[in-house]
């Protein structure tokens, strides 16, 4: 599965990777693996299993089998060094907190159950949002931002946490063109620094030129490689027009059977 | 309840007073530490269902020998209230319920268990319902041991060292509660022991709760939970400024109450949470930036701002046409007109008004975003005529400098769809 005659184990793999919410399988037997840092894309239409592969990787959701190893390792041992941008929608943006107190959260796995955040903590979390051009709205609270600034604010609390890959879920999604010219650019950044990143995405225009490599999914892997060898019309029409009648019905199946039983 | 009250009242013992108002406003700041987590959780429900909950739990406990306030029945108290929260995920799982439904579910059955274990006990133990639903505040002080020459109620030792274990836990454990509460995702994807931490707030909702229900009742103690920390969250936009704005609102809402209590002869606990409600529509009244007071200033400041620059602008139109301007004719322009004279904005008399130089200034500049919009909706949304001026008269209240000149740009030479002259910028 590694590139021939590299021993280092891939920076991810996933391994025969299958999830289902309550009985229903979502998502089917994916073998992913990524050998080196670049910038990633996972694509695939609504409903495809995008995010649950994620999430999968993050330990965010039950494997019903399979493994997700990172650099040959489990998760758990590595968890700092894995970085999480969830969708923007998940979280109250209401919520009583400052651009700085989120940012800052990406600090906290690091210093544990009772540290606080201190004087290098604050210093970086500046830096982070200097990086995504936000530094003049450092104390405003977080639900008075737009929707890319809101995006952006999650990027900088990922960065914040100085991983090694980082795991983006939508990052593009509902963002102004100028916001996601940015977010492009950090993430450009992030690769140049060596680090892998890996975006789930869902405009197939812009997935051509931003990713170095792509997955296609649809509940289960279609196709992996280098963008241009994968964003082929034949797979995408597998993609976008493929099984996926045939395996949500067996998906419903499994599920009916395993609640009568 | 309330002859206890008078009793004291015709003694004049103010140190019986004094020990009951400590006692509650502990237990107050106590439970306003926690609502303020549960309330930006969206989980302030589960005050309730604990305080209804626990109940069966206190009733077995003292059935089994524990004397009602001692450290056992609490004990029991605290794990009935564990237990239910365990079970509400139980029956939310088994059954596939909603989350409400589940808790509905678990806490009124709870709650009937304890009444039911309650008044069949009723002859044997000393335990009596109504205290179990308002509280005994009043009856707190005469429980007390002796810590050197000082008498001290057992309820107000309780309580503090409630407050006490909650507050280090909170200072502790502060910012990983944040984190779990804004995003609990991010928070295990981050190593963040998500499942401990919300563990962590339920018991210590079990324990706020506990000592909530002794002062001032199952019911009136969800007041406790619940609305301080609702109306700080309107006051304040900082979760560390929350809780300490609502720790303060529930401490001085406690002690308030008590007060009117003891004046108009009530129960205690009832004005208490009375006095919380009243703090909460102040907050709604009083918010600096979303409260009815501020929201109506606002529409007000910018109704009398319209209202002056339509009438500079009228006039400034009528000078280019080479019309004498429309008068007043409703008496709220007459005073924006008179307003406008005083601020020298306006110079000579009604019927001769004329813009002196500052008023021409500001009246071009609204003529001109006026009439810029109407050029870039013509251009740009490609609509007819008639359909520009109606957004025009509303957008030219609301552009300033900058976006003027972006929207010149976009417009270039073309100018007024209508044929005017675009002032230029000032």
């Amino acid at each position: 599965m590694a590139d021939a005659g590299s021993s280092a184990p891939p920076v991810v793999e996933f391994h025969d990777v299958t999830v289902a919410y309550s009985g229903r399988p979502v998502l089917w037997n994916v073998d992913l693996t990524i050998t080196e840092p670049c910038l990633f894309g996972i694509i695939g239409p609504n409903g495809a299993g995008k995010s649950t592969l994620l999430k999968s990787g993050l330990g965010l959701v039950p494997l019903v089998h399979g493994t997700a190893r990172f650099w040959g390792r489990p998760l758990a041992d590595v968890r700092r060094r894995v970085g999480y941008v969830p969708q923007r929608e998940t979280v109250d943006w209401d919520f009583p907190v400052s651009v700085m107190d989120v940012v800052l959260m990406g600090t906290y796995g690091r210093l544990g159950w009772f540290r606080r955040p201190g004087s290098r903590e604050r210093s970086l979390a500046r830096e982070c949002l200097d990086r995504v051009g936000l530094i003049d709205v450092a104390d405003r609270q977080i639900g008075r931002l737009s929707g890319g600034q809101q995006q952006r604010v999650f990027l900088a609390r990922a960065l914040a946490q100085e991983a090694d890959i980082y795991f983006l879920d939508e990052p593009m999604a509902g963002v102004d063109a100028r916001s996601q010219e940015q977010i492009f650019g950090v993430l450009a950044g992030l690769r140049s620094e060596g680090r892998l990143v890996v975006v789930v995405h869902h405009d197939l225009r812009t997935a051509a030129t931003w990713f170095d490599r792509v997955a296609l999914i649809d509940m289960r892997l279609v196709a992996t490689g280098p963008t241009a060898e994968v964003l082929t019309p034949d797979n995408l029409r597998r993609t976008y027009a493929g099984q996926v009648d045939l395996l949500q019905e067996i998906g419903q199946a499994v599920a009916a059977r395993s609640r009568t039983t | 309840m309330n002859p206890v009250l008078d009793g004291w009242s015709i003694d004049g013992a103010t140190a019986m007073h004094a020990w009951a108002i400590a006692t509650a406003a502990t237990v107050a700041a106590a439970c306003a530490l926690v609502g303020t987590l549960l309330v930006v959780r969206r989980m302030s429900l589960l005050g309730d269902a604990l305080g209804h909950a626990v109940l069966p739990g206190i009733a077995v406990a003292v059935l089994a020998g524990g004397r009602p306030g001692s450290p056992f029945v609490f004990a029991a108290a605290v794990a009935t209230g564990l237990l239910t929260v365990w079970l509400t995920r139980l029956v939310r799982s088994a059954g596939s319920l909603s989350d409400d439904a589940g808790t509905g579910v678990v806490f009124t059955t709870l709650f009937a268990l304890g009444v039911v274990i309650v008044t069949a006990a009723a002859s044997r133990v000393d335990l009596d319902p109504s205290c179990m639903l308002y509280g005994i505040l009043e009856l707190v002080p005469f429980d007390t041991v002796s810590i050197g020459d000082l008498e001290v109620p057992r309820g107000f030792i309780s309580a503090a060292v409630v407050l006490g274990t909650l507050t280090t836990a909170a200072i502790a454990t502060w910012k990983l509660q944040v984190f779990t509460a804004f995003d609990a995702d991010a928070a295990r994807a981050a190593g963040v022991p998500v499942a401990a931490v919300t563990g962590g707030l339920l018991a210590a909702t079990a324990l706020a709760t506990v000592a909530g229900f002794e002062v001032v009742g199952a019911v009136l103690v969800v007041a406790m939970l619940v609305v301080p920390a609702a109306a700080a969250e309107l006051l304040v936009r900082r979760l560390h400024h929350m809780v300490l704005v609502a720790v303060a609102l529930a401490v001085v809402g406690t002690c308030l109450g008590y007060l009117a209590a003891w004046r108009w002869n009530a129960s205690a606990a009832g004005m208490i949470a009375v006095v919380l409600g009243l703090e909460y529509v102040a907050a709604v009244v009083l918010a600096a930036d979303d409260g009815l007071v501020a929201r109506g200033l606002g529409r007000l400041r910018y109704a009398w701002r319209v209202l002056c620059e339509d009438r500079l602008a009228a006039v400034w139109r009528a000078e280019e046409k080479g019309t004498a301007a429309t008068a007043p004719v409703s008496l709220v322009q007459r005073l924006a007109v008179g307003w406008l004279r005083l601020t020298g904005r306006f110079v000579g008399r009604a019927g001769g008004l004329a813009l002196s130089s500052a008023g021409r200034r500001e009246a071009e500049m609204v003529v001109r975003s006026h009439r810029l919009w109407e050029a870039w909706l013509g251009q740009h949304a490609q609509l007819p005529l008639d359909h520009l001026h109606p957004p025009a008269e509303w957008v030219e209240h609301h552009l300033g400098a900058a976006m003027r000149q972006r929207i010149e740009a976009e417009v270039g030479a073309a100018g007024d769809p209508h044929g005017s002259d675009i002032p230029p910028e000032a």
